[in-house]
């Protein structure tokens, strides 16, 4: 009875892995005679990268991996690290805006995360690896963001990207002001907005005032001591400016960066990442001095009064004034070619192609804080690894195989879908692009 | 390049206002002037010729030369064809080509460019008139705006004619225009009126149902039933109003004068129907899953409708009939998402399916959700070259954004090729126009070099200087 209890689930296993064609990763694997982008230390042409135990033990001209290694012969194709979407709201079931009050930062989007939603399948065969899944812009301070990594079959939490940094979703401008402006709420103005802001952070500032006076008395071993209520909101609110959430802001005007760095700095906290900041190229070397950076679209524009600014050479235009520059979808549509928006970096202000495949892979890693395990091709780093057929940067590019900590979760000649950890019935969690298009409460 | 009354045009667009509020620069904001208006730079003087040499010559319709010599002349292209077998005059204007590509202006098959300025400014869209289903009467002619900051961004990336079309809210949306992208005025932008009637077709014309409403027609059957009786109501009007013109009315019938024909009222509805219904000219229609374009294709079989069919984009199960039709299709948009069961390409692939079948296909710019529409115009080439890359041939790729749907919307001897007597519409660029790398440096359209200069170029130069 014993022995039986033992062999069972091994062999369950086993058998189901048959079934779905699944295997282990192998323990070692090269991919030879590559152009390989590192992202981090330039491109090396006929080079090699080695993967033992789902990280990267090795990269450059040769690698010096044991013999068994199982070695894919990637002659004429690109491999690149995985790309990295700072900026989704893919798999959230639909439920991107709590918009029932312009303050929620205790919404948490893992709580909406469906992982069997087709959007992460389509973005994992355009070579997405990384997401930073956030709240909508409906609200001055939204929700806290989950971190996924791609790996599309597995369970909602095998999903999770492993002790990832919180991130928190602030917005500002037009979306805020129009969702509660339209029930005639605070705030329907610009005015209004940063005013919800400085309130809340006034709140929060209260609230740790209390538990610091709470926990004196405790220290003093005061009887007297009485814990004050735990409040979900305020508590995040306080991490904010414990500093232990990373600020993203929804962001389009000049003049409201410089508001949004001025209230950081009144109450004492760092902005992470403006996102969409069409109009960074206007204000880029106040911003920079700041280390806040930001995600941007190539050339989306004129989709509304703040975006009518915009100009497709806004990343390299702020980058060249030294802020650090991504490129993110924002949508489900571009988050399936976000290496050709990179490539459009090219055209728009000559960026080079290793600046370009920056812009997606370890500068929105940087933004989500990951950028020590993800993001570029250095021994250590997670084998998050795309291989290209042809230049990433080039409208012809396919993504033919994603490796996620090693393991093959893409494979574009594998029949059916393409994913060997999955088959099935995905859900169709609705496709929005990006702010105001399909969901009126904003993005 | 300026004229007297742009001010006028400044003002009517929304750069006036955001130009007071953001920077109060009067230099930017005459530079905006100049960089805003449709109007091209002055043609080279009467009778002279500007020879394009040394480029590659993408012609469309006879191949690459790789080092070609490319004539303009009076708007037109003069000669086409290889280093030293084209004789240059030595009078020509000689633009330097070598290391670029040398290509017809692109041509986005439909877009809502000049009908909508800022997307969530309703004050600033003329996109559909939604009081009734069936508007045949509409003309975007009547509410195209020729000094669109759209249109210079356009142009920058190389298109330089378009299909302009209304929303598609409506199960007959009206009528079609087709544009050049430069011109003094409207009327020299417009190449053709009334060219297409756009008609609608699936779930998104079901507006007066849903919960809480219901209005006819709320359903597919109703949309059908609608179109179909306002086809049959269009046959019968005109027959009418032909047998009132042939057989004049007897003395005293009606209380009309003695001997006079009695002047019929015109329907202005019904009436637009009739070119349409004569075959006279294409109906383009929306359509995108495999069901409903067999349903809409039995109705415009019923009534001879001479058909482009439009979207497409789920019609997988479909492409044999649709090449059976011998319709052209515009697929568009190439980047929307496959349903849940599909695999991620399957409408990557679409256009490579249907150009193996023989079908004469065009791109267009439409994105999957997003702002997309007309401000994303600019991006029409990699709509194509996104084609290519799922296996549609090169050749086929560009002709999609060119040549094919000039000859869709009967401009096919005027444009869409290097072809001696075309309308000189030509793009240079540093490389492969369907690369999202590659950088246009000349426009030009009936042979004038177009200003490379947009609101948005204005913006960039301004915020460049240290």
């Amino acid at each position: 009875m014993t022995l039986f209890r033992v062999v069972l689930p091994g062999f369950v296993l086993l058998s189901t892995s048959i079934l779905f064609g699944q295997s282990a990763p192998a323990a070692d694997l090269v991919l030879k005679n590559a152009t390989v982008m590192t992202a981090s230390h330039g491109t090396i042409e006929h080079g090699a990268v080695w993967v033992h135990a789902g990280k990267i033990a090795g990269v450059g001209a040769t690698v010096s991996a044991p013999a068994n290694a199982q070695v894919i012969d990637a002659t004429g194709k690109w491999v690149t690290p995985g790309i990295i979407d700072p900026h989704s709201h893919s798999a959230l079931s639909n439920d991107v805006n709590e918009a029932t009050s312009p303050v929620t930062p205790s919404m948490m989007m893992i709580d909406a995360f469906d992982n069997r939603d087709k959007a992460l399948y389509q973005a994992l065969a355009g070579g997405v690896t990384t997401e930073l899944l956030l709240h909508g812009s409906a609200n001055m301070i939204g929700g806290q963001a989950v971190v996924i990594k791609n790996k599309f079959g597995l369970s909602r939490d095998a999903m999770l990207f492993p002790n990832a940094p919180r991130s928190i979703k602030f917005a500002s401008g037009e979306n805020p002001k129009r969702v509660y402006g339209s029930r005639d709420q605070l705030p329907s103005t610009r005015m209004g907005n940063f005013e919800v802001m400085r309130q809340s952070f006034e709140n929060a500032k209260a609230y740790m005032a209390s538990w610091d006076a709470y926990n004196a008395k405790l220290a003093k071993k005061d009887d007297s001591a009485v814990a004050p209520k735990k409040d979900l909101k305020l508590e995040a609110l306080a991490d904010v400016l414990r500093g232990k959430l990373y600020v993203q802001i929804h962001c389009y005007r000049a003049d409201e960066f410089l508001t949004e760095e001025a209230i950081a700095h009144e109450y004492g906290y760092k902005i992470r990442a403006f996102h969409h900041a069409l109009e960074m190229y206007k204000v880029a070397d106040q911003i920079a001095p700041e280390n806040t950076a930001i995600a941007t679209f190539s050339d989306w524009w004129g989709y509304k009064d703040e975006a009518w600014d915009a100009i497709p050479w806004n990343a390299v235009m702020s980058m060249r004034k030294g802020v650090k520059v991504a490129l993110k979808s924002d949508s489900n549509d571009h988050i399936r070619r976000l290496n050709q928006e990179a490539g459009k970096m090219v055209h728009y202000g000559g960026a080079t192609e290793d600046e370009a495949i920056r812009m997606v892979t370890l500068n929105p890693a940087w933004i989500i804080g990951v950028d020590d395990r993800v993001g570029s091709i250095d021994v250590g780093k997670d084998a998050d690894l795309v291989i290209w057929n042809v230049d990433p940067l080039s409208t012809y590019a396919r993504a033919e195989k994603v490796f996620i900590d090693g393991d093959l979760f893409f494979d574009l000649a594998a029949p059916g879908f393409g994913t060997p950890h999955f088959s099935g019935a995905m859900h169709d969690g609705g496709g929005f692009g990006n702010d105001d298009s399909e969901n009126e409460d904003g993005d | 390049m300026m004229a007297a009354g742009l001010g006028t045009t400044i003002q009517r667009t929304r750069m006036g206002t955001n130009m007071i509020r953001r920077s109060g620069s009067i230099l930017l904001a005459a530079s905006l002037i100049a960089a805003c208006s449709g109007l091209a730079q002055a043609p080279a003087k009467s009778g002279g010729v500007i020879a394009i040499t040394g480029g590659k010559l993408l012609t469309v319709s006879h191949g690459v030369i790789e080092n070609g010599v490319l004539l303009i002349k009076d708007g037109k292209i003069s000669a086409v064809g290889e280093s030293g077998k084209v004789d240059v005059p030595k009078d020509a204007t000689i633009v330097d080509a070598r290391g670029m590509t040398v290509y017809p202006g692109l041509i986005e098959p439909d877009t809502t460019l000049g009908l909508t300025e800022v997307g969530s400014d309703e004050n600033s869209n003329d996109l559909a008139e939604r009081s009734d289903e069936i508007m045949p009467h509409m003309h975007v002619a009547d509410a195209f705006h020729a000094e669109t900051e759209l249109i210079p961004v356009a142009r920058l990336n190389g298109i330089t004619n378009a299909m302009v079309a209304p929303g598609e809210d409506d199960s007959v949306a009206g009528q079609d225009i087709f544009i050049q992208l430069a011109g003094r005025s409207r009327d020299a932008m417009i190449l053709g009126r009334d060219i297409g009637l756009s008609v609608n077709y699936g779930a998104d014309q079901r507006r007066r149902g849903g919960r809480g409403k219901s209005e006819y027609p709320s359903t597919r059957m109703g949309l059908i039933t609608q179109l179909r009786q306002s086809l049959l109501d269009a046959q019968h009007y005109e027959a009418a109003r032909d047998a009132a013109v042939k057989k004049p009315e007897k003395t005293g019938d009606k209380g009309s004068d003695k001997g006079e024909k009695p002047v019929a009222e015109r329907d202005l509805k019904l009436e637009a129907l009739l070119p349409y219904l004569h075959g006279q000219k294409p109906v383009v229609i929306g359509v995108s899953e495999g069901y409903d374009i067999e349903t809409i294709m039995k109705v415009a079989q019923e009534f001879h409708l001479k058909v482009i069919l439009n979207h497409v984009t789920h019609s997988q199960e479909v492409l044999d009939e649709i090449a059976a039709w011998k319709v052209p299709v515009i697929v568009g948009s190439i980047y929307d998402f496959p349903k849940a069961n599909e695999r991620f390409d399957a409408v990557y692939t679409l256009p490579a399916e249907l150009a193996k079948r023989g079908v004469k296909i065009a791109i267009s710019s439409a994105e999957a959700g997003g702002p997309g529409g007309a401000h994303g115009v600019r991006n029409l080439p990699y709509a194509a070259g996104f084609a290519v890359a799922y296996g549609l041939p090169y050749e086929d790729g560009l002709k999609a954004i060119t040549l094919n749907v000039a000859e869709m919307y009967g401009f096919g001897d005027k444009l869409g090729s290097l072809d001696v007597g075309k309308m000189a519409n030509v793009v240079l660029a540093n490389g492969d126009p369907l690369d999202v790398r590659t950088d246009v440096k000349q426009v030009y359209i009936e042979g004038v070099a177009q200003p490379m200069v947009s609101r948005q170029t204005v913006l960039r130069d301004e915020y460049s200087k240290p």
